[in-house]
């Protein structure tokens, strides 16, 4: 594993079963490679997530933690976009409070086609990732 | 409680994931996890061979559960599902993990790191494994009854096709009539049929029927319960006529009755009584007292025996599976002077046209003035730059032509001035319009920024317009009748839709869970929207989506149960203080504020719970776990991630 | 080849002719209420022409992403039997609520249930063809999968062009391929039947002013669909004519529709949508291109269609009124339009580097003709007759046999929804009434 974290960090992504986890499968199905270090843990919803669950990861180890979110797309309703910020907010504050940098956390509506949006998002965190916590 | 004992497959996948990904060293990496019984690799994990070593395994091993790690759970999760329930395993002990969309083909590039990654998702899985538990799905009986609200054509042949289908029926019209928009019209188009004959052909057929209830004059305003079974409160007015009047009488009322208002029948063009019947074959064929005008003075019941002003609201209460929503469309109002409306006396709209070339013969008069020369201006409240209706009415296009070559055969010397906007008679309605040029219809074009002006000179009420089809040259015509063209809006009266919490879209119509391929279900379970009140739309249109309501509807309570998923929310009683905020994040309403014994908690209605989640987050004393997706679940497959 | 009738005891409740959205809806409103349902299609996989559709206006949901699990609810579904590659033949009704039809399957050469779909046959095969899938923009092998998301997710072989030299056989891991297969037709008893034949798309060569099938660098817009798709053959959009990426792109609407010197006086309804749309995925993927459409009216009546349309002005999506008289082709490729301005009234010529038609919506004839013994009705345009159309549009000439789609009429995809809805509906009732 050491080497691996030569230039992949460590990203546990929370991806929702109906719309973004379709996204991250067809990046793998276009072979659009990102870092073989990111993990995706599938939901039904991004607004569900927990801050507990974001803070565990951190405190096993994970660098980084992407939040595939539902956007406008949610089969649930409009409101997820908005609650899933508000937990987004809030695990940051919970972040700041144990100092761990609240970039550590990042968010993105993903659509269940956007593969290319995905990969980009995913090679951006982890190139801040690795600059910052494996310089 | 005793351990588990899995049994974890690997799928090569025909190289697709073994080009990649050493599954032979995943198999030994995962083979010593203690609930693992035993691990394989597999050409093809869903094969028939496959699949049938896979029940052999489970039966001869006794085991709890399987972890198949292959392609996407898109494609397999219920084709491994259901080997386990082959194997008499229940469905939900089952496991996936995506080794290949996700870790081969994600990673073609770097064997090693996919080979890991495989590794640790394979962990994963068996880690939620531990936790997959034994589910039965939900079962909720179903009522086979369905309320249609809403008695126009598409509620009407809603509530038919569900009487077809054996099921009770309640149809329930606010109106004191039924038959709706398509009852004003006499002419429509493509058929011989009049409006009228047609509501009375499906009246006609929906009485004979002994599973259909018919209220008019009727409201609902209570809804309690959720699909399956949705108990409604019921507003009946009095139609304050006690039995079948004899037509005389009723004639002597009607002209004895000293109330004269404005008749909504004929768009406000003339008045009625408050003793009233639309027209003479209406239906019900009682007349009705609009008790809102009546004066009580009482000379009505002097003439006609059947009138009884004692008859009380009633109250009614039915309890249904499911509800069928078609409340129809109101007609654009065009504001104070648009377009000379309420301004100029010889400016109307294209329902009140309608209605008047509907009702007269001979000649065609407007306020006593013959009409030869007759303007239509189109999209007026539709296609709006300014305004909210941002949307195309969809059916005036078709409609104005319709009307406007009826009053050419119907009455001499008429001319035709079609002020648009671009034609929209979409599909065979093509054929009309070009009926309407063969005929001699004269159309000028303009687009949004350059709209047509409605002007008076003297006694002329001239029309003018930047025509585009002619390089934009000024173009006048001096109209006897302005008609505008307007459009479906939304019902005013939402009432019932809020009660119903039916979501609308951004043209303020009832909005469907999917605008192509889920036209007629909303996100409520059990309501269905039919007709206009989902959009504008013609009659055959909605005809189509009534039925396709009713089915949906049907096809729901047809089994006389229904099973609601168990992948939903579960509330810890010894943790939850009710503090309301799940109950706030629901957008389902799907919690309930209980009171046990000693204290108020919240609690889920299991067959209203659509298992999103949104409620976990935000409960602070952490009392709130979605089945399948716990914190237990989540925390040890990033243990087993890290 | 054996042409024998099978007189197999084979009874379905509903026989739905077409496994596109439409007959697919029908089948699965019919499944789902507890009705054993046959569902033959003549195509290799289910989901019609929509499931070849890049993006659906105007919502641009991915059109595969929404019909694939819709396809694999059909072919999951306990009360669905789906025959692909199949022809329906003589339909004689016996009396109510009872009807003879034949059905033809076709050999597909490989037995669906043992293949995996690992395409390694495709490898092995030495043949290349033009792939009908993707419209002729790329070729297949003759031991091939239909196209990514098929479903059934198998190979085929396309026997007309299979130089039956082995080498898919030999390298198919689960031998799973076999040539001893032959056709076979069935003799079914069905209790109703709903018919979903859908559309045919006006072919472009019947306008030979246009140049389709002359000027390398014109198009169908199916043919742009697939480039536009998901699994789209290329990576990018690029002329057929030298692979170059275009950056002044034309739509020429109405070709073969409201236009009686073609035959087809009716307007299609979709064109002008499903023109606008790719109009708006090309400036996405081709931010420095100009996209010209050359209309005669919008026709954005729909749900949320005008909103669309004013959506793509806003984008820069140039519409230009005028009908186009003639295309011609310069010697780089490039073409020549020349039309009538309307807004300016005058003769204008353009060059574009790549002209994609609009294609019109036309029948698929011929479904009446199975009919034996009682007369199914077509209206003037050749579409399947409504013997009631507003008060009840899915009923046909024959009691019994309802229609729903693109086989009544030109319709887009949510009113297709709308009409198999009804469709289903009236097969329904008329199963529950005839018990």
């Amino acid at each position: 594993m050491a080497d691996l974290h030569k230039n992949s960090a460590k990203i546990l992504v929370f991806s929702t079963e109906k719309i973004s986890d379709p996204a991250i499968d067809m990046a793998g199905l276009l072979k659009l490679h990102y870092p073989p270090t990111v993990y995706t843990i599938t939901i039904p919803c991004s607004s569900g997530i927990k801050s507990s669950w974001i803070l565990h990861a951190y405190q096993k180890g994970f660098d980084g933690v992407f939040i595939a979110a539902d956007g406008s797309d949610c089969v649930y309703g409009e409101s997820c976009t908005e609650k899933t910020g508000r937990l987004v907010g809030k695990t940051h504050e919970l972040m700041k409070a144990e100092e761990i940098d609240p970039a550590r956390l990042r968010m993105a509506a993903i659509c269940s086609v956007c593969s290319e949006s995905f990969v980009k998002q995913i090679r951006s965190f982890n190139e801040y990732l690795l600059k910052t916590l494996h310089p | 409680m005793k351990k588990k004992k899995i049994g974890v497959y690997i799928c090569h996948c025909g190289g697709n994931i073994s080009d990649y990904v050493d599954v032979e060293k995943v198999r030994q990496a995962v083979e010593g996890e203690d609930i693992v019984f035993l691990a394989k690799t597999t050409m093809f994990a869903c094969s028939d061979s496959n699949q049938r070593e896979m029940v052999e395994d489970i039966k001869v091993n006794n085991l709890d559960g399987v972890v198949v790690a292959s392609c996407s759970p898109k494609l397999h999760l219920l084709t491994f599902r259901n080997v386990s329930v082959r194997a008499d395993l229940n469905k939900y002990t089952y496991v996936h993990a995506n080794i290949r969309e996700q870790a081969s083909w994600a990673h073609s590039d770097n064997k090693t790191g996919a080979t890991e990654k495989a590794i640790h998702l394979v962990k994963a899985a068996i880690a939620k494994s531990r936790y997959a538990e034994a589910l039965e799905t939900n079962k909720v009986k179903a009522i086979k009854s369905v309320a249609v609200v809403g008695a126009g054509v598409a509620g009407m042949k809603a509530a038919i096709s569900l009487s077809d289908k054996e099921c009770d029926v309640v149809l329930i019209e606010k109106e004191s009539f039924v038959g709706g928009r398509v009852a004003q019209w006499d002419s429509l188009s493509t058929t011989t049929e009049t409006g009228k004959e047609m509501i009375s052909r499906l009246y006609n057929d929906l009485i004979k029927r002994e599973n259909i209830t018919i209220l008019t004059n009727s409201e609902v305003i209570g809804n309690k319960g959720s699909v399956g079974n949705i108990s409604l409160t019921i507003k009946k007015t009095p139609r304050y006529i006690n039995g079948s009047c004899h037509p005389e009488d009723l004639k002597r009322a009607i002209a004895i009755c000293p109330v004269e208002v404005p008749d909504e029948f004929n768009f406000r063009l003339t008045t009625r009584k408050a003793i009233y019947k639309n027209y003479p074959s209406e239906y019900p064929q009682t007349p009705v007292i609009d008790l809102k005008n009546c004066t009580r003075c009482g000379a009505c019941e002097k003439v006609c025996p059947t009138v009884d002003f004692s008859e009380k609201e009633e109250i009614l209460d039915f309890s249904v599976g499911s509800v069928l929503m078609a409340t129809g469309f109101d007609s654009y109002t065009p504001a104070y002077g648009e377009f000379g409306y309420a301004t100029l006396e010889n400016v109307i709209t294209l329902p009140q046209f309608k209605r008047l070339i509907d009702t007269q013969y001979g000649k065609l008069t407007y306020k006593g003035k013959e009409i030869k020369n007759i303007a239509y201006i189109y999209c007026v409240g539709s296609r709006q730059v300014d305004g909210e209706n941002t949307y195309c009415s969809r059916n005036c296009c078709t409609s104005t032509i319709h009307a406007a070559l009826t009053a050419k055969s119907k009455f001499q010397d008429i001319n035709n001035f079609h002020f648009n906007r671009g034609l929209r008679t979409y599909g065979k309605q093509e054929i009309l319009y070009a009926d309407s040029l063969r005929s001699g219809d004269i159309y000028l074009q303009s687009y949004e920024d350059g709209l047509p002006t409605v002007t008076t000179e003297g006694k002329k009420t001239l029309v003018k317009i930047n025509d585009i089809l002619t390089n934009g040259r000024k173009m006048e015509v001096e109209a006897d009748l302005v008609v505008l063209v307007t459009g479906m809006v939304p019902r005013a009266d939402n009432s019932v839709g809020s009660l119903f919490k039916l979501p609308k879209g951004r043209d303020k119509f009832y909005n469907e869970i999917h605008m192509k391929l889920r036209p007629v279900e909303t996100v409520i379970d059990g309501i269905t929207i039919a007709g206009a009140c989902q959009g504008p739309k013609n009659i055959a249109e909605s005809v189509n989506s009534a039925l396709s309501a009713a089915t949906k509807s049907y096809s729901i309570l047809s089994k006389g149960e229904l099973e609601t998923d168990p992948l939903v929310a579960s509330i810890d009683p010894e943790k939850c203080t009710w503090c309301g905020a799940c109950e706030a994040a629901c957008p389902f309403d799907a919690i309930l504020k209980v009171e046990t014994d000693q204290k108020v908690i919240a609690e889920i209605n299991n067959t209203v719970c659509k298992g999103c989640g949104m409620c976990a987050p935000v409960c602070e004393p952490d009392a709130i776990n979605l089945i399948a997706c716990s914190s237990d679940e989540i925390m040890s497959m990033i243990d087993a991630l890290a | 080849m054996s042409m024998d009738v099978q007189k197999k005891n084979m009874n379905y409740d509903a026989l739905v002719i077409g496994a596109g959205i439409a007959g697919g809806e029908a089948a699965l409103n019919l499944a789902n209420t507890g009705y054993k349902v046959l569902l033959v299609d003549k195509e290799l996989s289910v989901g019609g022409k929509m499931i070849m559709l890049s993006k659906v206006f105007p919502t641009l949901d991915c059109a595969a992403c929404i019909t694939t699990p819709k396809v694999s609810e059909i072919s999951r579904h306990p009360n669905i039997t789906v025959f692909i590659g199949s022809e329906v033949g003589r339909i004689n009704k016996l009396s109510e609520n009872e009807f003879t039809a034949q059905v033809t399957r076709k050999p597909r050469y490989v037995h669906v249930e043992d293949c995996t779909a690992c395409q390694l046959c495709e490898k092995a095969c030495p043949v290349n063809v033009r792939d009908q899938y993707q419209f002729g923009l790329i070729g297949r092998k003759a031991a091939f999968i239909p196209f990514s998301i098929c479903s059934p997710k198998a190979a085929a072989i396309d026997i007309d062009n299979c130089t039956l030299c082995g080498a898919c056989e030999r390298a198919c891991p689960t031998n799973c391929i076999d040539f001893t297969m032959e056709p076979e037709t069935l003799e079914l008893h069905v209790k109703t039947i709903v018919i979903a034949t859908g559309f045919n798309l006006f072919d472009p060569m019947n306008m030979p002013r246009y140049g389709y099938g002359q000027y390398k660098n014109v198009i169908t817009a199916l043919q742009m669909e697939r480039e536009l798709a998901p699994t789209r053959p290329f990576n990018t959009i690029l002329r057929p004519g030298d692979g170059k990426v275009p950056d002044r792109l034309a739509y020429v609407l109405c070709v073969g529709s409201r236009d009686a010197s073609v035959g087809n006086p009716i307007c299609s309804q979709i064109c002008c949508m499903y023109s606008i749309k790719q109009a708006q995925l090309l400036m996405g993927a081709l931010p420095m291109a100009d996209v010209t459409i050359y209309y005669i009216n919008i026709r954005s009546f729909g749900k949320g269609f005008e909103e669309f349309y004013q959506q793509a002005k806003g984008m820069g999506v140039n519409f230009v009124k005028g009908k186009i008289g003639k295309i011609s082709e310069k010697e780089n490729g490039n073409l020549m339009l020349r039309y009538e301005d309307i807004n300016e009234g005058k003769l204008k010529e353009t060059e574009h580097d790549l002209v994609i038609l609009s294609t019109g919506v036309l029948p698929n004839a011929g479904i009446d003709r199975l009919f034996e013994n009682e007369k199914l009705s077509l209206d003037s345009f050749s579409f399947i007759g409504q013997s009631d159309m507003l008060a009840s549009p899915a009923k046909t000439s024959i009691e019994g046999v309802f229609v729903a789609g693109t086989a009544t009429g030109p319709m887009d995809i949510p009113d297709s929804i709308l009409s198999a809805g009804a469709a289903s509906s009236e097969a329904i009732s008329y199963l529950i009434q005839h018990a």
